[in-house]
């Protein structure tokens, strides 16, 4: 350890560790604009001087390590008048027009600084040359006016997400941010993560929803879970009026710290689709809206009849986007209860099923967490595109490729979005199963000359980790899986599914995993939730006799149900989801349910008590009651 | 001792600061105690004393030959020059059209606004003032006591003018200062 001292407390940090965190440890504010915690140190604004006894000028505590016996002032009048100094050629650098910017008084940190200086005007004039605004974007507009150079964007950009797309040109007063090499934003490689907003100190970067919706600083903060997919990033939802502002990565998030993809941070800010606010019954033709006493009792008066009958009896079906608490219940409801004969998931069990298949068949689980992945040498994706889904997941793939210099090997019978960084693209000619036995065969005896690189990545690599995505489950079958299985086995390497929406694989555990086939069913209960209906599945349910739809949001099939019965949608939800690795989170409801909307476990329970069935199961019992593809724990 | 005078005039400014002024309320008259209110654009007195003031408040920025003069003037009959919100401070909301062409500026303005009738016309009689690039105050003459806010709250700006009446230089910090 190292002891040094600074604001006269006596302080030991670790080598290497930078004055400005050993004082922050120790509780003392240093201010600052381009630093930020979750990125590398710059040294760029120089707001963060320091004065260290011995040295003669002025030290950025960011950059400056600490060492024995140092002697260091955060707070002197000479450091105080440096940073308005600094302050003074930030602000008269660009254009700073603090009454119609939307993040001025409160949510800018350069102005916060200053007002903290005690900074009443700027001693120099602004630039007054006007700079570009870019609005290509679809989620977010730059406006250089406001840009001061610190380059967070460009670190966040390739630092965590390991797109780089952001980057400088020029230099001085001359350095101006770009995408790529100078192309419109919307034109650009971004990708719409988004992470550079969460990080841009002032209003540089502005997302278009939360713009001039009120300060993020004054809005309620909810830290939850992303139902965007299985991967289960946290989120931190700004919250006002029962409104979303904004969503943002969380720092504590379990995948990447601070980071989310567009499924999580724009796409559900788009949500146009109307919500339901009242049970409906369908009368004389027309959907009216009714009680949920009404609508309840209809529903079981339809239902109770058709119980434990074969084939002409009750079909049920759930979003795989609704909690395991709801999951277990329907399940215990249509299965263990009404004897249905053909309950499932809306997915079908198309991304799980064989996965469900291959732990049963083994015994035991035989995939690994992701933190297994941030340490692999050789990634092969197989069977997915990460770019269009699970977009995180490829986060961590592109960090490892610039980062670490991973090799990455893709195995894709489409178009692949990481073909520019893999060092192999194989494209199976036949089969996925084919192309897996062969890369097998030829890891053991070589003499594939397509495949000479990929096993020399292969053979040489100590920890490679196996991504597979729904196109090998579904397409593959369990064969296919096994074959990956034992190939991974072969490497010593690990592997880890994909699944499908943020509960697929409760879903899978609770068996709700069947291809849904309707065979004269004469009643049909779908648990929709927030869920968008498939093209398919609403051409299944057009004949249906008796059509039940608890959703949130009016679709085609809410139009053709005969009760309809409104729940909450990801926002509202309270409960619990498994990630595709394996680890057990809990919601937390950003958005409170308004009008006749309840809760799916609410509406399930409610139901069950009109058919006279019991109410209660322990869901997380029933997770473990079949073999699980990898270990579930609790978080 | 005779009471400190106080004269204040607006330039390019809406007026806002002068209304937060005045939303200090009864607190009105304890400035008036504590100073003698001279001229202001709220009073019946237009121009500071050609004897001079010991506190001239100057809202707005200035935009046009007009507001230069007047800025000038109470410069010259001041001790102690207050530029009084965000617009003599930093230019404000104004200066946003120093991104382009004044005469731009103009036709948009008096001919092709929504609510121009028929065909507009850009005013040219000489007698009338000449559109400048809008600057700060202190862009034109030396400020002594910058007060920002769009506008400064009716208890920063009767802190500044209770603190300029009785001899003392006030330092805005914390709830007085902000900029929006």
């Amino acid at each position: 350890m190292v002891n040094l001292t600074i604001d006269g407390k006596q302080i030991q940090a670790e080598p290497g560790t930078t004055v400005l965190r050993a004082a922050q440890a120790a509780g003392i504010e240093i201010p600052t604009l381009c630093d930020h915690a979750h990125l590398t140190p710059f040294g760029g604004c120089r707001l963060c001087l320091v004065e260290v006894e011995g040295i003669r000028t002025l030290q950025p505590s960011c950059t400056l390590p600490v060492s024995e016996g140092m002697v260091v002032r955060t707070n002197t009048e000479r450091i105080q008048s440096a940073r308005r100094f600094v302050l003074t050629l930030i602000f008269s650098e660009r254009n700073h027009f603090c009454p119609y910017c939307q993040v001025s008084g409160g949510d800018c940190e350069l102005q916060n600084n200053a007002l903290a200086l005690g900074m009443t005007h700027w001693p120099l004039p602004p630039n007054w040359q006007p700079y570009a605004v870019d609005a290509t974007h679809p989620y977010f507009v730059l406006d250089h006016n406001r840009c001061i150079l610190c380059r967070r964007c460009v670190r966040a950009c390739g630092e965590l997400v390991g797109n780089f797309t952001l980057g400088f040109e020029e230099r001085g007063t001359n350095s101006f941010l770009i995408a790529d090499v100078g192309v419109p934003l919307g034109a650009s490689s971004c990708i719409s993560c988004g992470t550079c907003i969460q990080v841009c100190p002032t209003g540089a970067l502005i997302e278009r929803t939360s713009a001039y919706q009120g300060h993020l600083m004054e809005a309620e903060r909810v830290h939850s879970v992303c139902l965007g997919c299985s991967l289960g990033c946290g989120i931190e939802a700004f919250v006002r009026d029962n409104r979303i502002l904004r969503i943002n990565g969380d720092w504590n998030s379990p995948v990447i710290s601070g980071v989310i993809c567009k499924q999580g941070r724009f796409v559900p800010m788009e949500e146009s689709r109307e919500r339901i606010t009242t049970p409906m019954i369908r009368r004389d033709g027309m959907l009216k809206p009714t009680s949920w006493e009404e609508a309840l009792f209809e529903v079981a008066n339809h239902l109770k009849p058709l119980a434990g009958r074969n084939g002409n009896g009750i079909a049920a079906l759930a979003s795989t986007r609704l909690p395991a608490e709801a999951l277990a219940l329907f399940k215990h409801i249509f299965v263990d209860e009404l004897k249905a004969d053909m309950v499932t998931s809306i997915e079908e069990g198309r991304p799980t099923a064989a996965i469900g298949a291959l732990a049963q068949e083994l015994g035991k689980p035989f995939e690994t967490t992701l933190d297994a992945l941030w340490q692999a040498d050789c990634v092969v994706v197989i069977g997915t595109d990460l770019v269009k889904e699970h977009e995180v997941a490829g986060f961590i793939v592109k960090r490892l490729v610039a980062e670490r210099s991973s090799e990455l090997i893709l195995i894709n019978t489409e178009e692949d979005g990481l073909a520019d960084r893999a060092s192999v693209v194989l494209k199976p000619s036949s089969s996925y199963l084919d192309a897996i036995q062969e890369m097998s065969l030829a890891l053991k005896q070589g003499g594939v000359p397509y495949l000479q690189e990929a096993v020399a990545h292969l053979s040489k690599a100590q920890k490679p980790f196996f991504i597979y995505g729904k196109t090998l489950v579904s397409e593959g079958g369990v064969t296919a899986l096994k074959a990956l299985v034992l190939l991974a086995k072969q490497t010593g390497g690990f592997v880890l599914g994909l699944k499908g929406q943020a509960n697929s694989l409760t879903a899978l555990q609770y068996g709700l995993d069947k291809a849904f086939e309707l065979k004269g069913q004469q009643a049909v209960y779908l648990a929709l939730g927030d869920a968008n209906p498939s093209q398919r599945l609403i051409q299944q349910l057009e004949k249906v006799s008796f059509l039940v739809v608890q959703a949130s949001h009016v679709s085609k099939l809410t139009a053709m149900a005969h009760v309809v019965l409104p729940v909450e949608m990801w926002a509202e939800v309270e409960g619990h989801y498994v990630s595709m690795d394996g680890r057990l989170q809990k919601t937390t409801p950003v958005l409170k349910m308004s009008g006749q909307v309840r809760s799916s476990v609410d509406v399930l329970q409610a139901l069950a008590r009109m058919l006279g069935v019991s109410d209660t199961v322990d869901w997380r019992a029933s997770l473990s009651e079949r073999v699980s593809p990898i270990v579930i724990r609790e978080t | 001792m005779a009471k400190p005078k106080i004269a204040t005039d607006w330039m390019c400014g809406c007026a806002g600061c002068h209304m937060s002024l005045l939303d200090m309320d009864e607190r009105i008259i304890q400035v008036a105690e504590l100073a003698d209110i001279r001229a202001t654009p709220i009073t019946d007195l237009k121009e500071p004393d050609e004897s001079g003031v010991d506190v001239g408040v100057l809202e707005g920025g200035i935009n046009n030959t007009a507001n230069e003069e007047v800025a000038i003037r109470m410069r010259k009959r001041c001790k102690i020059l207050v530029a009084l919100g965000d617009c003599a401070v930093f230019g404000g909301v104004p200066a946003m059209r120093n991104f382009f062409k004044i005469e731009d500026a103009l036709r948009r303005a008096y001919v092709e606004t929504e609510s121009t009738d028929s065909e507009g016309k850009i005013p040219d009689d000489p007698e009338l003032c000449r559109q400048i690039r809008v600057r700060s105050v202190q862009e034109v003459v030396p400020v002594d006591i910058f007060v920002p806010g769009c506008p400064p709250d009716a208890d920063t700006i009767f802190y500044v003018l209770a603190e300029l009446a009785q001899g003392r230089k006030p330092e805005l910090k914390g709830e007085l200062l902000h900029w929006d």
